[in-house]
């Protein structure tokens, strides 16, 4: 069945998810908080004896890579919701209605995006004060490109949400998935080490990870460079294989997704 | 129209397959002139569909509610607006239609959904157990306003229930299903018309007789039916009173402390337990010898009953049978259900007691928790 998209749709799911957002004042401060923990503690606790990183203070190598955390978390999350929306009921009234189901999950997962990488911005904001980024009009225009990169990465990451809330029926999984998916993903994306520094079975595993490439990303636009593993244009290999994985991955929740029963 | 069926016989699973949400494994239907499954986008758009379960968004307003509804109709924003305010004021949740709806009693939650189903002016409404969980005012105010709908709308209302009673008052038609079967399909009194007969009610004054009554009159080509009714099930219909009395002698045994309070709830509970293991309307035929002594009355379904009342006091008492009443009614739609599902539905409606409870407990902790 040919199924038209419908702008009014797309739309209407995304305010849905900005509204929820908005109201969300617990999340938004749980995470900020967790990022500032993180940033404070490891990056002045770690940074003090292991010194510079690939150049910069240990405190402007983590910032990134924490900014990434928030990221995965907020999206993956909001992806996730399909399956309160599935529990609770409100996923019947969408498709009931004549709009495709595709239109409704391009609406969540623009939402999704849109809603973890204002997330994103507060955090980069907050690294950028504590000092995180030496700020020059360089770094402003690498911050643009930061934003354009952080709408990337979470686009994919809800992508995946869908896909495994689609699958799930329980959301009482969401404890392992954290556990088995959330976490091997954040910690393996080379948020705390640099991935020249580790043993050679670690480097496969980080190299399988797609969000080891959001961070890399990230790198480049807000500290300029990115791992010497990947040589000088690291970037452009990172932003390939980001968007493979996020059409890759989009294309199976939105199938997943179109065969969900209530 | 009403569906009327116990639980399981497949009322929402119909309801399902004419929204298009489940494809029908096999069959066609046509809903508004348009097959489900060649034209599920114009089904869509004709019906609206008020679910078993809540499904609003808690965490917007009812008003945010309703518009993320209209857009997903395509309504433009003039026509949203005007219907929104129009809907908020039929259902009369004006006031607070800029509230979250987490903070909404049960029954404010259900007229919104019933707004809800009715904003993009539906051909079709399909209710599924409206007034599930709701108090009687609630209950009784959600009926007028659905009779009001289906006389100035004119949309055709399908709802689902449980409720003998409330597919009487509501529906033009009934149309019971057991079993995912259709098992009849006609008005209220029609149906009851179909039993062609009254009941009459025979309570010994000894229950154990009952299934010696029971073979005594099942020979007679005249008794049409025979139904066992348990002395649970009339406690528990009969008796608000019982209950009350109930919880008036336990009452002084509370002194505030814990314990005696748990024990006072489970006091008022045990006729509720009882009533569920017992309240299997059983058939004759079907006798173990345990439960007869909980047997009270047997429910004859005869012609003109009047009538044969002499004739049935003799055979009793020829037979040596002392009886303590003889009740004469005319058939409900209880008994039209029994007669037509065999199954008896007190014994759904024992397990309805725990579901509604569930249902409850459950809506509370979603309260509680303010999470979607």
């Amino acid at each position: 069945m040919v199924e038209p998209l419908s702008g009014q749709a797309i739309y209407v799911v995304l305010l849905r998810e900005l509204k929820r957002y908005s109201r969300a004042k617990a999340r938004i401060i749980s995470s900020i908080a967790q990022s500032f923990f993180f940033l404070a503690i490891f990056g002045l606790g770690v940074g003090s004896f292991v010194g510079a990183v690939g150049g910069t203070t240990y405190l402007s190598y983590l910032a990134p890579g924490i900014i990434g955390m928030g990221l995965i978390f907020g999206s993956v999350a909001s992806g996730i919701s399909v399956i309160f929306d599935r529990q609770f009921g409100f996923m019947k009234e969408m498709l009931v209605a004549p709009v495709s189901r595709t239109s409704i999950i391009l609406g969540k997962i623009l939402g999704g995006a849109l809603t973890a990488s204002i997330q994103g911005v507060i955090l980069l904001c907050m690294a950028t004060a504590m000092g995180a980024f030496i700020l020059n009009s360089t770094f402003v225009l690498g911050a643009i490109a930061a934003i354009g990169v952080m709408l990337l990465i979470t686009s994919g990451f809800v992508g995946l949400g869908v896909a495994i809330g689609s699958r799930l029926n329980d959301f009482h999984a969401f404890q392992l998935l954290s556990t088995f998916v959330l976490w091997p993903l954040f910690m393996l994306s080379g948020v705390f080490f640099p991935i020249e520094a580790v043993p050679f079975p670690l480097q496969v595993a980080m190299l399988a990870d797609p969000m080891f490439y959001g961070v890399e990303l990230l790198r480049w636009c807000l500290l300029g460079t990115g791992t010497p593993l990947l040589g000088q244009y690291g970037w452009i290999i990172s932003l390939g294989v980001l968007v493979g994985f996020n059409m890759l991955i989009i294309a199976i929740g939105t199938y997943l997704f179109s065969r969900v029963e209530v | 129209m009403g569906f009327l069926g116990p639980n399981g016989a497949g009322k929402t699973t119909t309801l399902n397959m004419l929204s298009t949400l489940l494809r029908p494994s096999n069959g066609s239907a046509t809903v508004n002139g348009n097959d489900i499954v060649k034209k599920p986008d114009a089904v869509r758009r004709s019906i609206g569909y008020v679910f078993q379960d809540p499904t609003l968004d808690l965490e917007l307003t009812g008003r945010e509610n309703l518009d993320f509804h209209g857009r997903l109709y395509h309504l433009d924003r003039e026509l949203r607006q005007t219907r929104i305010d129009e809907m908020l004021r039929v259902v009369q949740l004006g006031d607070r239609a800029d509230d979250l709806v987490k903070t909404y009693s049960g029954g404010m939650k259900r007229r919104l959904e019933i707004a809800r189903g009715l904003l993009h002016h539906p051909k079709v409404l399909f209710l599924d157990e409206p007034t599930l969980g709701l108090d009687p005012q609630t209950r009784r105010s959600i009926w007028d306003h659905i009779q009001r709908l289906n006389e100035e709308s004119k949309i055709t209302i399908i709802l689902t229930t449980h409720y003998t009673e409330e597919a009487d008052f509501l529906s033009n038609r009934i149309l019971i299903i057991d079993l995912g079967k259709i098992v009849a399909l006609d008005t209220s009194e029609n149906l009851k018309a179909r039993l062609r007969g009254d009941v009459v009610s025979l309570a010994p004054k000894n229950p154990k007789v009952i299934p010696k009554m029971c073979s005594l009159f099942k020979e007679k080509d005249w008794v049409r039916n025979i139904d066992v009714v348990s002395s649970a099930s009339i406690h528990s219909r009969e008796s608000g009173a019982m209950h009350m009395a109930h919880g008036k002698a336990a009452a002084p045994e509370m002194s505030g402390s814990w314990g005696q309070m748990r024990y006072r709830v489970s006091e008022t509970e045990k006729p509720i337990t009882d009533n569920q293991k017992s309240m299997q309307n059983m058939k004759c035929d079907n006798d173990s010898g345990d439960q007869a002594s909980d047997w009270a009355r047997l429910n004859l379904v005869v012609d003109e009953g009047a009538h044969r009342i002499p004739e049935i006091v003799k055979i009793a008492d020829e037979a040596g049978i002392a009886l303590d009443s003889v009740e004469l009614r005319e058939p409900t739609l209880d008994d039209v259900f029994l007669s037509f599902t065999g199954r008896g539905i007190r014994e759904e409606k024992g397990s309805f007691v725990e579901m509604v409870r569930r249902y409850n407990i459950l809506r509370q902790a979603r309260g509680r928790k303010g999470r979607r």
